[in-house]
């Protein structure tokens, strides 16, 4: 079996055919794969119907699996899913039943509707995400991504300049600062401490520079935090001009898998309170830092 | 006077008319009828000073003292309290530092917003008068909130006829990492969150608009994330670049906008290098939108 790919957009995004991704995969499968994924950021993948062992099988064909934050942050009892490295992307609580409007899970999965890129809060970045649709809502609920690279790209040579050597910091508690969450929970300090990473990045393969933004930045080092979030803003609106983007509309048994060193993404409205949406996250570990951490004080 | 329509459809650029000089009634009443058309108008070669951008102001309403104003001392102050100083200016003319507390509350400017919203009273119009501008950037941009009302489909329409939202400049500023204990004790209570409906009726033409605002923290009766994320959604609706004209001003520009039907933001420039001198005079509106909690 071999991959296919069609192009949704001129270099962005992808959809993939003609492997089973539930099935053990050869190395050229998997190369080809990354090869689809350096070209076009985001693969779509129909009709592939995963268990939460064949999903984490299939992820860990790109790299270590990280665990994702919200797994972290949450007691044992509070989880749905069984294994830790899947992000249980629903809006589904502990018992099997919808999350209440004002639950505290709920209130920080809206930040998901904010752009961002999974996992810019630790200091290694996450390299791919994939995200598995169980259960889909009738409307609404859509996956929106944005090309980095094409919107650095389009940036004019001044602005290019401008950004090129910015070291930013990123947080959790900034981007759930915009939406007026701060609820973290005992014991969670340490995850929450802003990391830096370069505003520009540049792809280890095929050498394109992107934009690495997200809404977790809350500052530029060297920069008043004011003018560095308005700057911040700015280049968010240009990335993700409807020009650089794809929305994905979820069927069951999709699989979407991204670049995070590439791509922003979000989450779009449904109604949540009625209807079940279902997804399953995996997320690989980032390869490397993008800049020099700030070493923490001995405590 | 003749209004020519510029950009998409709420923007008119006005000729034939020196607004320096006393206007008989017929003039003004032409002013507010391209108003209620149009939403903003701009204006070239008017030679404003302060005093006759306050009395051509007048004209028009009640002037309404800004918070920039409300909240600086005296001494602080370029000028009078009635005339918004909208530049990068300190008192003595020079140029604001990198860290001047002023200056990064001025940045909260590049959010879209609309003027005095955090009042329990907003705004009617804001009067910009172009002084000195910046050699590049600094533009202004307008939304319009009657056309972005109109493009929503009839569900969001439903969903919203009847909510109320919070504003303080407290928000806004908060977005942009300014902490409220940054405006000082003495003015707190300037940051007490108002209400104001979001969607309202012009009182003239009767159209529908959205009244948002970067001011905006909450919806009431709703938790405060799922408002923010929804008033974040509404927003970027309501500001696609067909709702939207960007303003290059050139000295001598008065471009008159009413808040009630628009929003606004200004734009980047090289401002610890360059001047742009601007002077914004308010006129007062008409009643709450929305009613009030009462203070404890």
């Amino acid at each position: 079996m071999t991959l296919h790919l069609t192009p949704l957009h001129p270099g962005f995004v992808a959809e993939a055919s003609g492997i089973d991704i539930s099935k053990p995969l050869t190395p050229d499968q998997v190369a080809a794969i990354e090869r689809g994924m350096d070209e076009y950021a985001v693969l779509v993948w129909r009709d592939q119907p995963l268990t939460d062992e064949q999903q984490c099988d299939f992820s860990r064909n790109f790299g270590e699996l990280e665990q994702t934050l919200i797994g972290q942050m949450q007691r044992p009892e509070e989880r749905r899913l069984k294994l830790i490295e899947l992000g249980d992307v629903s809006n589904i609580n502990a018992a099997g039943g919808i999350r209440a409007r004002d639950d505290n899970r709920r209130m920080y999965a809206l930040g998901n509707r904010l752009w961002h890129t999974d996992a810019s809060f630790r200091a290694t970045g996450a390299g791919y995400s994939l995200l598995s649709a169980r259960i889909v809502p009738s409307k609404g609920g859509n996956t929106e991504f944005a090309d980095m690279r094409a919107a650095y790209d389009a940036l004019d040579d001044a602005a290019k300049a401008e950004v090129e050597g910015l070291v930013t910091e990123h947080s959790i508690a900034f981007s759930r600062a915009l939406l007026g969450f701060a609820e973290f929970g005992d014991g969670n300090a340490d995850k929450i401490r802003p990391v830096r990473h370069s505003l520009v990045r540049t792809h280890p393969v095929t050498g394109r520079k992107s934009l690495y933004l997200a809404s977790h930045i809350g500052g530029i080092v060297g920069w008043p935090v004011p003018e560095a979030r308005a700057f911040i803003r700015d280049l968010m609106e240009h990335a993700t001009q409807p020009r650089f983007t794809h929305a994905h509309v979820w069927r069951v048994n999709d699989l979407v898998m991204w670049d995070n060193r590439t791509t922003m993404h979000r989450a779009t409205r449904f109604r949540d309170l009625e209807e079940v949406r279902d997804m399953r996250r995996t997320s690989i570990k980032g390869t490397g830092l993008t800049a020099e951490q700030v070493p923490v004080a001995a405590e | 006077m003749q209004i020519t329509e510029v950009g998409p459809g709420f923007v008119g650029d006005v000729t034939g008319i020196d607004l320096t000089k006393p206007l008989t009634q017929a003039q003004v009443a032409a002013i507010e009828a391209g108003m209620d058309r149009f939403a903003v108008l701009v204006f070239h070669g008017q030679h404003f000073d302060d005093d006759s951008q306050m009395a051509f102001s007048r004209r028009l309403g009640e002037l309404e003292i800004s918070s920039g104003g409300e909240m600086s001392r005296p001494e602080e102050r370029r000028t009078k309290i009635e005339v918004a100083d909208i530049s990068n200016l300190d008192q003595h003319n020079r140029l604001r530092g990198a860290d001047d507390r002023k200056r990064l509350i001025a940045l909260g400017n590049r959010l879209w917003h609309s003027d005095a919203s955090f009042r329990a009273v907003p705004a009617k119009y804001s009067l910009l008068s172009a002084r000195v501008v910046p050699g590049r950037g600094g533009n202004t941009e307008f939304a319009d909130m009657r056309a972005a009302y109109d493009a929503l489909d009839d569900a969001t329409k439903a969903e919203i006829e009847d909510l109320v939202t919070e504003h303080s400049n407290a928000y806004s500023r908060e977005m942009i990492g300014f902490p409220a204990e940054h405006y000082g004790a003495e003015n707190q209570d300037k940051l007490r969150p108002v209400r104001q409906r979001l969607v309202r009726t012009h009182p003239v033409t009767g159209r529908k608009s959205l009244f948002l605002s970067a001011h905006i923290g909450s919806i009431v009766g709703w938790p405060v994330p799922e408002a923010r994320a929804f008033i974040r959604d509404l927003t970027e609706h309501a500001t696609q670049p067909r709702f939207v004209y960007a303003h290059e001003w050139k000295p001598w520009d008065l471009v008159i906008w009413d808040n009630r039907t628009t929003m606004h933001r200004a734009r980047r420039y090289d401002d610890l290098n360059d001047v742009r001198d601007m002077r914004r005079t308010t006129i007062r509106g008409e009643g709450q939108t929305a009613p009030q909690l009462q203070a404890a």
